[in-house]
């Protein structure tokens, strides 16, 4: 095993480039001045390269449900009255949900904070829970304050809730069965839905939308809508 | 079950979870070294590794377990972008030159002399294209794309890690190879070679991590949250990108530093070198 030691004399001078070493160093500089900024259009250019999912534009045939709910100060809201006249994102929720709703309200609040006051103020973000049984209005007013406290959070009775539901074009949530310790999962639908002034929906906006996509499109949808 | 951590959408769990993917690659390495030093020892008699090495070789092992298993690999792929960014600096920072350094010189240079590698490692150990691999390396692996489509998917988040890991491994090598002579030997010019290769680009995408107003990475920003903000998170993976790597170079500088002095002090005092006239000396030979 004494010969394999030996079997590679230490070669560095034989092994040298052929090129003299400045000339080494002014390759290497252009070559790392090179990646340095390729990287740095990649991080740059994000935004622009990565907006192609967004949304689906809808049919217009549904408009706002016309639900008269509960907010959560425990007054009355007229979900198609309150949101009139003012651009609204509406979404189907609950609390306890593990992954989609706080997905969806984190960026979305991130967004709002984003969002120029004058566009923000176009806005009325709806957050309408799936979960009646355990979500109570003190409840969802604390869920939605750690994203934006403009936030509107309704709640209702489940007959209530299930016809908001059908009214805005997605499907009725539906409860699993309750484990050992009485949790539950709630599947719903995932969307945010967008409402024009005139209480039309014309996007829904699935599961995946980032902040950066969500300002470029509220701030142009403000743009296109007048006030 | 999954073999390697990538982002799966599902809220995160504290309940451990098994990549046997992880487990097969530090038992395979563990296992490596052991059909090694077996060998060298029906060959020679003896396995010609120190303590150190064997200390080094099961800190590096532990470490690259830390840092691909649950839950750190997990967090780290589909959840936490600062987690991610502490894979990174434990990979290269850690796990890399602890391999580096568990490796003896005449299992090197067994290996490289039976694969042929010894021109390629040559090459790769010379100071200028070490950065340039090193800082290549940072960059391509921290763009949203790559992070992106390769954390997407096992596959893909294995060879993020496993590039992490080899490139870590050249980045070492000029200033801690097995080979003396593929490290830098002048000390001054090791200490810059390790600064420009492990601080000196990092703070380009660590900038853009901590001053982006929005979320540079989807699989990030669109994962169930743990704890932080995506922004949050963001900005602590930048910090850490920015500064993480700073104690550790500076800590091997300092090392470096601290055994050449050592040497310098060593060499004016073996028997035979000429001595410095001491203080004391002077006097008795002015009087």
């Amino acid at each position: 095993m004494g010969d394999l030691d030996g079997a590679i004399a230490p070669d560095r001078s034989r092994a040298a480039g052929r090129l003299d070493s400045q000339a080494r160093w002014r390759i290497g500089t252009i070559v790392v001045a090179a990646v340095v900024l390729v990287v740095a259009g990649l991080f740059a250019s994000r935004s622009q390269g990565q907006r192609a999912m967004a949304f689906v534009d809808l049919d217009g045939s549904v408009t706002m449900p016309p639900a008269l709910l509960v907010d959560t100060d425990g007054e009355r809201f007229d979900l198609r009255t309150e949101t009139a006249g003012r651009m609204t994102l509406l979404f189907f929720g609950y609390l306890s949900c593990p992954d989609a709703c706080p997905i969806q309200m984190a960026v979305l609040g991130a967004a709002f904070g984003d969002l120029p006051s004058d566009v923000r103020d176009r806005y009325t973000v709806v957050f309408v829970t799936t979960d009646p049984a355990r979500d109570s209005p003190e409840d969802l007013r604390t869920y939605l304050d750690r994203f934006d406290q403009s936030f509107v959070g309704l709640t209702g009775s489940s007959d209530e809730l299930r016809d908001a539901q059908f009214a805005a074009g997605v499907p009725a949530a539906t409860a699993n069965e309750p484990d050992a310790d009485g949790n539950y999962l709630v599947g719903h639908a995932t969307q945010v839905l967008l409402f024009d002034p005139d209480g039309v929906a014309r996007r829904a906006y699935g599961l995946g939308v980032r902040q950066a996509d969500w300002v470029a499109d509220l701030k142009t949808l403000a743009r296109e809508v007048a006030p | 079950m999954r073999w390697w951590c990538s982002q799966t959408m599902e809220p995160w769990s504290w309940t451990p979870q098994p990549y046997v993917g992880v487990w097969a690659v530090v038992i395979a390495l563990a296992s490596l070294r052991w059909r090694a030093l077996r060998r060298r020892r029906a060959a020679t008699g003896g396995i010609d590794v120190t303590t150190r090495q064997r200390w080094w070789f099961w800190l590096a092992l532990m470490a690259l377990w830390v840092a691909s298993d649950w839950p750190v690999g997990a967090l780290g792929a589909g959840y936490l972008a600062s987690v991610h960014m502490s894979q990174y600096l434990i990979y290269t920072l850690v796990a890399a030159p602890l391999f580096v350094l568990a490796a003896p010189e005449w299992w090197v240079r067994q290996v490289l002399a039976r694969r042929r590698l010894y021109r390629v490692v040559a090459w790769v150990s010379r100071p200028l294209y070490a950065v340039i691999i090193a800082n290549g390396t940072l960059l391509a692996t921290h763009t949203p794309w790559t992070v992106d489509t390769l954390r997407g998917s096992q596959v893909g988040s294995f060879l993020l890690d496993a590039i992490w890991l080899v490139t870590g491994i050249a980045m070492w090598l000029p200033v801690i190879s097995p080979l003396q002579e593929h490290r830098v030997a002048s000390v001054p010019l090791r200490s810059a070679y390790l600064f420009g290769a492990a601080g000196l680009t990092a703070m380009v995408p660590g900038g853009f991590l901590t001053f982006s107003r929005t979320p540079l990475y989807s699989s990030y920003e669109i994962a169930p949250r743990v704890g932080l903000s995506a922004i949050d998170d963001q900005q602590l993976a930048g910090a850490l990108m920015k500064v993480g790597a700073v104690p550790v170079i500076w800590l091997v500088i300092a090392v470096i530093w601290v055994r050449w002095a050592n040497a310098e002090r060593d060499g004016d005092l073996r028997p035979g070198s000429p001595q410095r006239p001491t203080s004391t000396a002077l006097e008795r030979d002015a009087g």
